[in-house]
């Protein structure tokens, strides 16, 4: 009872009309940056992060958020009316929602994903309300090595449930650790990795890497996918809207598994884009209409959206409550608490209660204002689907170069922006996943911290990360991830039929 | 033509060769255990050796890829179209300023596309420095640097 206490006390907080027009504001910003091939949500959310820092944290967070929501939304719209996904988590989205646009039911194809979506959401930041405190009131026992032990288990998690090469992640990850040591070891005070260049003694920011990567990567990657704009009509009937939304409890059971999948991808930290291709695909096995999957099947867009959203909602509880993010969006944004003086985990839920609590009551708002705005801006955002990409890319490649810069007004953050920018265009190519990158850029001190000062503990010693049942079975069920994927592979050679499927 | 084997390569070179750097640079911090805990190399030299050891692992990998097309020549045309025009624009940075390459970059990306006309191309050459200016240095007092051209002219 004390969470709904803690929970009203926020909508007090969040309920404001500055911040219900914050709400509005980063919805809007969100489906742009959704709808708009080549930026999406992490580097939307760092473009708008350095004109945050005047702000009160809780509104710079309620703004933050809502990108998110929006840009969750948005990516969805143009799955669904031109087959291309805004956003990597919604690509899923386009296998089903796309051809029930094309037959003519858009309207349709939009509710159920819409409604789905907020149902995830809805799950999700149920799941924070309740849990939330819970873990970051357990976690306050912890000590470095079962820290480590957490950050381990995220870690081990991505390389066994990313759904991407396992070794190419573990590249992608380890490229991120080396990239938050660079700059003055904050341990002993020793200058790392900066090759000569002195500039490079503060350090890497994420989100000169995030510019590049995410930005500057997709565009690159966006110039080879021909935009045949088959659009299909973007009116919305609202009749048609609420009436898809009454069927939606038809669809309740796969709606409560892929809000399960979501969830579960989302803290463990997976990813959204891992939730939605794992719930669509687990939908496709165990529905009885199988067979209708992929052309236009109302199931095969509630699985990748309510996983989709439940993952990206969820994603914030381990970012609250242990500092570690469920996802690159999520990364990025506890980078912004750090900038703002927040110290993400547990002690946030003593020290910030306001920004706590009035981030989660806007969690709930936020979804509700972004169901609405997506609904009525349908149309305009559709339209801005016809700007030819010969202008859209320019523009995208000038604000990604301001931000950059505008991070701490250094042209080597351009530079480098380019650089991480061919760098995540080969990646994005030959399935290299980003979002470790982007995490381990974030938290990799802290991971790091976490371990030597275990270290120091043990004078040396490893045992210390099974010297008690926490810090042991923790360890023990990275161990387990980190070895899925050989297990696997290991399966698959026995059974070579299993693979030609 | 570039094949997907070739890319696989470029960037299992690439991967490594940082990698390398990683762990070698590292070591100038120490690396293992003295009075004050795990030195600050360590870290930084294992993480240095997996990139290596991965990206060998993804160098041999890549053998086993069949030889596939992974960017025509078409595409490639399409991505330098974009990329040399915006390491012009970056590189212009220093010299011009900001708000001076921006105009020149939208202009000279524009011209050069057929079916947009030369008053169009310069519309947006205009209109988009002085929404930046409007949005960064007016709105949010972000100072945008106005470079050797901008000194020159005393700004």
């Amino acid at each position: 009872m004390e969470n709904v206490e803690a929970l009203m006390h926020g909508f007090g907080i969040a309920v404001t009309v500055p911040h219900l027009a914050l709400m509005v504001v980063g919805v809007l910003l969100g489906i742009l940056v959704g709808v708009l091939p080549g930026l999406g949500a992490p580097n939307g959310v760092s473009l708008l992060l350095p004109l945050t820092f005047g702000m009160q944290p809780v509104s710079a967070i309620i703004l933050l958020s809502s990108m998110y929501w929006g840009a969750l939304f948005g990516g969805s719209v143009t799955s669904i009316l031109f087959n291309i996904p805004g956003e990597p988590s919604s690509v899923a989205t386009t296998f089903d929602g796309y051809p029930m646009a094309r037959d003519g039911r858009p309207t349709t194809a939009l509710a159920t994903a819409f409604g789905s979506a907020a149902f995830g959401a809805l799950v999700g930041v149920v799941l924070i309300t309740f849990l939330a405190a819970w873990v970051a009131k357990a976690a306050l026992a912890f000590g470095p090595p079962e820290f480590f032990a957490v950050y381990f288990l995220a870690f081990a998690s991505f390389i066994g449930m990313g759904g991407f090469p396992p070794i190419k992640t573990l590249v992608s990850l380890s490229i991120g650790f080396a990239i938050a040591a660079i700059g003055i070891d904050t341990v002993s005070g020793a200058v790392r990795l900066t090759m000569g260049v002195d500039e490079l003694v503060k350090g890497v920011n994420f989100i000169v890497a995030v510019m590049g990567l995410f930005g500057i990567g997709e565009l690159l990657i966006a110039t080879e996918e021909s935009f045949q704009l088959k659009s299909v009509s973007s009116r919305v009937d609202w009749r048609e809207v609420v009436r898809t939304v009454a069927t939606l409890p038809r669809h309740g059971v796969a709606m409560l598994r892929s809000a399960a999948i979501g969830c579960w991808m989302g803290i463990t930290p997976g990813g959204p884009t891992a939730a939605s291709f794992m719930s669509y695909a687990i939908a496709k096995r165990l529905s009885r209409r199988s067979q209708a999957f992929g052309r236009g099947e109302p199931e095969g867009i509630v699985a990748p959206e309510t996983a989709d959203h439940a993952a990206g909602t969820s994603a914030l509880l381990p970012m609250l409550s242990l500092g570690i993010p469920g996802s690159a969006t999520a990364a990025v944004m506890m980078g912004g608490l750090m900038i703002w003086g927040l110290n993400p985990g547990p002690m946030l839920f003593i020290e910030q209660k306001d920004f706590v609590w009035g981030l989660i009551a806007s969690m709930y708002v936020g979804n509700i204002v972004a169901v609405v705005l997506v609904l009525a801006t349908v149309p305009i955002f559709a339209a801005l689907m016809r700007v030819p990409f010969y202008l859209i890319a320019p523009l995208i490649l000038i604000i990604c170069t301001v931000g950059a810069y505008s991070v701490s007004n250094s042209y080597l953050d351009v530079l480098l922006m380019l650089g991480f920018g061919v760098v995540g265009y080969l990646f994005k190519k030959l399935s290299y996943p980003l979002a470790p990158l982007v995490l381990a850029t974030v938290i990799g001190d802290k991971a790091e911290d976490a371990f030597r000062q275990s270290m120091l503990m043990s004078k040396g010693s490893l045992g210390i990360f099974v010297s008690n049942g926490l810090v042991g079975s923790l360890m023990a069920a990275g161990l387990v991830l980190l070895l899925l994927p050989l297990w696997l592979q290991f399966r698959r050679l026995q059974v070579p039929s299993e693979e030609q499927r | 033509m570039i094949s997907r084997r070739f890319l696989e390569i470029a960037t299992a070179v690439l991967t490594g060769t940082f990698g390398a750097a990683v762990a070698i640079s590292s070591l100038d911090n120490g690396i293992g255990w003295s009075t004050a805990g795990v030195e600050a190399g360590t870290f930084p030299f294992l993480v240095g050796l997996i990139i290596l050891l991965g990206s060998l692992y993804n160098l041999v990998r890549s053998r086993l890829d069949p030889p596939q097309v992974s960017i025509t020549r078409a595409d490639m045309r399409a991505l330098l179209a974009l990329f040399l025009p915006a390491a012009a624009f970056i590189a212009a940075i220093p010299l011009l300023g900001m708000y001076v390459a921006t105009a020149a970059y939208m202009l000279g990306v524009l011209t050069f596309r057929r079916g947009v006309s030369r008053l169009r191309a310069l519309v947006y050459a205009v209109v988009t420095p002085v929404l930046l200016y409007l949005v960064f240095e007016w709105a949010f007092q972000v100072s945008l640097p106005h470079g050797l051209l901008g000194e020159i002219l005393g700004l």
